[in-house]
C-alpha cells in the first residue's frame, strides 16, 4: 500500500466518510456523522441508515470494483451525501460528503467543520455566498449614492434659487440707484461736483450689476434682454462667427432682405439658432458645398402647418421675417426628417440631438416656426420664421392734432401704464418718463394696474415682473386681453420663465439703463 | 481596508454617538460615500485616521477605540448581509477560530487585494484555546483582542483574552473561557 491514513486523519479529509464491510455493515464513520446522525452506529448494517442511491444494496460488492461514484441518503433524515466508494479487499470506504444547499447557510444546521479542508466544492459555495452578500452591500451603496447626488442636487438647486433671489433683490436695489442717479444727474448735474458724484455711483451701481449678473449666471438663471432686433443686422454684425461656424470648405452666400424689419427675440439665443442652423447644414456637406442664408419679409400664413389653421399670433398677424438656410449637401430622407427637431435624436454619431430641438424651442418660444425641406442628394433648406416686431405709433408731439378721440393717443401724449411695487422706483421712473412727455399712470400692485386698465387706454404697459399678488405676466396677460394694441414692457432682475412670455413682449433686464428703457417704448 | 470596515464604523459612530457625529467626522477628514463603499480597498492610513477621528469622539485612545471596533466588527458582520456566512464559519468559540482561514480563503477570492490575516489554533482544549494571529500589518492587536471578544460574546462565553508572545508578525493570544450558559 502507497498510503495508509488513520480514521482521524481520513475524518479530517472527509468528516462524512463511511466505511462498510463485506457484510454491509458500517465499520468506521467520519465526524460528520456523528454530529449530524447520531442514530447511525457502529455495526449497523447500512441500509438500515442509508439508501444507496445508484446501487441495489444486496448486490453492493458484486456490482461495483475499484472506484465508482455513489449517492446516500439517510433514511431518518433528508441528509445526502456523495461523493466515491473505494472498493478494496476488507470493503469499502464511501468518501462521500454532505451534499451543500444554500440553506444550510442561513438555517446553521452545518458548518465548515463538516467539510473536509481541501473540499473544492465547499470553497466555490462559500465564494458565491460571499459575492451575493458583496452584491447586496454594492445595491445598498449604490443606493446610497445616489440619495446622496440627489441630496447634493437638491442643495444646489436650493442655493441656486437662493442665489437667484438674492441677485433679483440686489437688481432691484440697483435699479432704484442707477434711476434716481439719473435724475440726480438730470437735475443737479451741471454742478460739477454732482455731476461727477452721480457718475461715481452709476459706475458703481454698473460694477454691482455686473456682480449680479456673475450670481445669477452661476444660479443658471437666464440674464438676456427681449427686444426688438434688426435680423439683418444682426446677421451681418455676426458673419466673423458664422464664417467660422461654416468652416472654410464651404461658400456662405448671403442674401440678405428683410428691410431693416426687426422681430422681438433674446439676441443670444436668435445667434444660437443660426448656429445650429449653420451646423447642421454644414454636417451635411462633409466634403465642402455651399450654404445660402438669405432674409426676406413674408406675408401671409407663415409656417409648416399648411393645412392647419392658424394658430400662431405671427399667422394671425400676417407678417413675417423669412430666414432660409439652404445647403447642397447630402439631403435627407422622409423618415430623417421626421424626426429631426426630437430632442436627442441625430443622425450623426457624436450628435447630440439638441441643436435642432432647441432652435424649434426658440422658434416657438417667440411665435415663429422652423421647419426643413429636403431632397436626398440635392441638399436641404430649413425655414425658419419670426413675427415682425409691432410697430408702435410714434410720440406725438405736445400739441399737435389728436387722431383719435378716445385713443390712448388722444390727449397728444403716449400714456403709459407704469407698474412698480418698489417706491423709490416707481418715483424715479414717473419722474422720467414724464420728462420725457409720455403720460404716465404709476400703479403699485398689480391690481391697482388692472383697475387702470379698466378706466383709460394705454400705449405701453412697463410693468415689473415679481411683485406682491398679481405679478408682472399675469397684469400683462390681462392688460393684452383687455387691450390687444397695448406694447408689453416687462422689466425685472429676474427672467420669467419663458412660458409666462408671450411672442412680442419685450423684456428688460434690471438693473436698466434710462436710455435703454426710452429706447424700447418708443422703438 | 476595505469599505465595509469604514462602513462598520460608520455605524458604530452612528450608534454611539448619534448620525451628526459621524457627519462631523465626515466634513473632518473631507470623506464621504465614495469613502464607504463596501468593495473597494483603501489606503490602511485613510482607515486609521478614521478611527484616530473616531477616537476622538469617543474620548477614548486610538488602541481602546480599536479594540472596542475589533468587538463591535463581529456584531456587525454577524447582522449584515454577510450573517449567514458567518453562522457557517462556526457555531462555537473554538470551531469559529478553526475556521476562520478557510473564510478568510474565500473572502480573499470574493474580494482581490485583501490583505488577510491567518489563525492558527495551537492549542483546543475545553475552555481554553491557544492562537496564533499573523499579519504583515503592524498595530492591530487592540483590534484583534476585541474581535476576540467580539467572538465570545457572539458564543454566549464570558472568560480571559491575555497576550502571551508577541513576535514580528505573530502574536499568541491565550484565550480561557467558559459558556455563560
Amino acid at each position: 500500500m502507497l498510503l495508509s491514513f488513520s480514521e482521524k486523519q481520513i475524518g479530517a479529509l472527509l468528516p462524512a466518510f463511511l466505511h462498510i464491510d463485506k457484510q454491509l455493515n458500517i465499520s468506521a464513520m467520519g465526524p460528520g456523522i456523528l454530529r449530524h446522525l447520531p442514530h447511525v452506529r457502529m455495526g449497523m448494517p447500512c441500509a438500515e441508515a442509508f439508501d444507496i442511491v445508484n446501487y441495489d444494496t444486496a448486490q453492493f460488492f458484486q456490482e461495483g470494483a475499484n472506484v465508482q461514484p455513489v449517492s446516500l441518503i439517510a433514511r431518518d433524515s433528508d441528509v445526502h451525501l456523495s461523493g466515491a466508494a473505494i472498493f478494496h479487499d476488507a470493503g469499502c470506504l464511501l468518501a462521500v460528503r454532505f451534499a451543500i444547499t444554500e440553506d444550510m447557510f442561513a438555517d446553521s444546521s452545518m458548518d465548515l467543520s463538516d467539510f473536509g479542508h481541501a473540499d473544492p466544492v465547499i470553497l466555490s459555495t462559500m465564494l458565491i455566498v460571499l459575492q451575493r452578500a458583496m452584491l447586496e452591500e454594492s445595491q445598498a451603496n449604490a443606493i446610497e449614492l445616489a440619495h446622496e447626488r440627489q441630496r447634493s442636487a437638491d442643495l444646489l438647486e436650493r442655493t441656486s434659487r437662493v442665489a437667484g433671489y438674492m441677485a433679483h433683490d440686489f437688481n432691484n436695489l440697483l435699479s432704484v440707484i442707477r434711476l434716481n442717479t439719473d435724475r440726480l444727474s438730470r437735475q443737479f448735474g451741471k454742478d460739477e461736483k454732482i455731476g461727477k458724484l452721480a457718475e461715481i455711483i452709476q459706475e458703481m451701481a454698473a460694477r454691482g450689476s455686473e456682480i449680479t449678473q456673475s450670481l445669477m449666471t452661476l444660479s443658471l438663471q437666464r440674464t438676456d434682454t427681449r427686444q426688438p432686433l434688426a435680423v439683418d443686422q444682426v446677421i451681418q454684425d455676426n458673419m466673423g462667427v458664422l464664417d467660422s461656424v461654416v468652416g472654410s470648405n464651404i461658400t456662405l452666400k448671403l442674401n440678405l432682405d428683410a428691410d431693416g424689419r426687426k422681430s422681438v427675440v433674446s439676441y443670444s439665443d436668435f445667434l444660437n439658432a443660426l448656429i445650429n442652423l449653420l451646423l447642421n447644414a454644414r454636417e451635411a456637406m462633409p466634403m465642402g458645398g455651399q450654404i445660402a442664408l438669405s432674409t426676406s419679409i413674408g406675408v401671409g400664413r407663415s409656417n409648416s402647418h399648411a393645412d392647419g389653421d392658424a394658430d400662431t399670433d405671427m399667422a394671425a398677424s400676417g407678417s413675417y421675417i423669412a430666414i432660409q438656410i439652404a445647403d447642397t449637401g447630402i439631403g435627407m430622407s422622409d423618415a430623417l426628417l421626421a424626426r429631426a427637431f426630437e430632442p436627442q435624436f441625430s443622425s450623426k454619431p457624436n450628435g447630440t440631438g439638441l441643436g435642432l430641438a432647441s432652435v424649434r424651442n426658440f422658434a416657438a418660444e417667440m411665435g415663429g416656426d422652423v421647419w426643413l425641406e429636403s431632397v436626398e442628394g440635392m441638399g436641404t433648406t430649413a425655414y425658419l420664421h419670426l413675427p415682425v416686431a409691432r410697430t408702435v405709433a410714434p410720440l406725438v408731439a405736445a400739441g399737435s392734432s389728436p387722431p383719435n378721440a378716445g385713443t390712448p393717443n388722444a390727449l397728444g401724449k403716449q400714456r403709459i401704464l407704469l407698474v412698480e411695487d418698489e417706491p423709490y422706483a416707481l418715483e424715479a421712473l414717473v419722474e422720467m418718463l414724464e420728462a420725457e412727455g409720455y403720460a404716465v399712470t404709476a400703479c403699485t400692485s398689480g391690481e391697482e394696474a388692472l383697475l387702470a386698465l379698466g378706466q383709460n387706454a394705454y400705449d405701453v404697459l412697463l410693468t415689473d415682473v415679481l411683485m406682491p399678488g398679481q405679478n408682472g405676466t399675469e397684469v400683462a396677460r390681462d392688460a393684452c386681453i383687455v387691450q390687444p394694441s397695448i406694447k408689453v414692457i416687462l422689466m425685472s432682475g429676474y427672467v420669467p420663465d419663458s412660458a409666462a412670455l408671450q411672442p412680442g413682449w419685450l423684456f428688460l433686464h434690471k438693473p436698466m439703463e434710462s436710455a435703454k428703457l426710452l429706447q424700447l417704448i418708443s422703438g | 481596508m476595505y469599505g465595509m470596515i469604514h462602513r462598520a464604523m460608520r455605524q458604530m459612530v452612528q450608534e454611539e454617538l448619534g448620525e451628526e457625529a459621524w457627519l462631523a467626522l465626515e466634513q473632518k477628514l473631507d470623506i464621504g460615500p465614495t469613502e464607504l463603499l463596501t468593495g473597494m480597498v483603501y489606503d490602511d492610513a485613510l482607515t486609521l485616521e478614521i478611527v484616530a477621528e473616531a477616537a476622538a469622539r469617543f474620548n477614548l485612545s486610538v488602541d481602546q477605540t480599536l479594540e472596542a471596533f475589533g468587538q463591535y466588527w463581529v456584531r456587525f458582520a454577524g447582522q449584515g448581509s454577510l450573517s449567514s456566512i458567518m453562522k457557517f464559519t462556526g457555531q462555537n468559540l473554538a470551531s469559529f477560530i478553526t475556521n476562520l482561514d478557510r473564510l478568510h480563503l474565500a473572502v480573499g477570492s470574493a474580494m482581490p487585494g485583501a490583505r488577510l490575516p491567518t489563525f492558527s489554533t495551537l492549542e483546543n482544549a475545553p475552555g481554553h484555546l491557544v492562537v496564533e494571529y499573523r499579519s504583515d500589518r503592524v498595530g492591530m492587536e487592540p483590534f484583534v483582542k476585541g474581535l476576540l471578544q467580539g467572538l465570545m460574546d457572539r458564543f454566549d462565553a464570558c472568560g480571559e483574552i491575555a497576550v502571551v508572545h508577541r513576535g514580528e508578525k505573530t502574536i499568541l493570544f491565550d484565550i480561557r473561557y467558559q459558556d455563560k450558559g
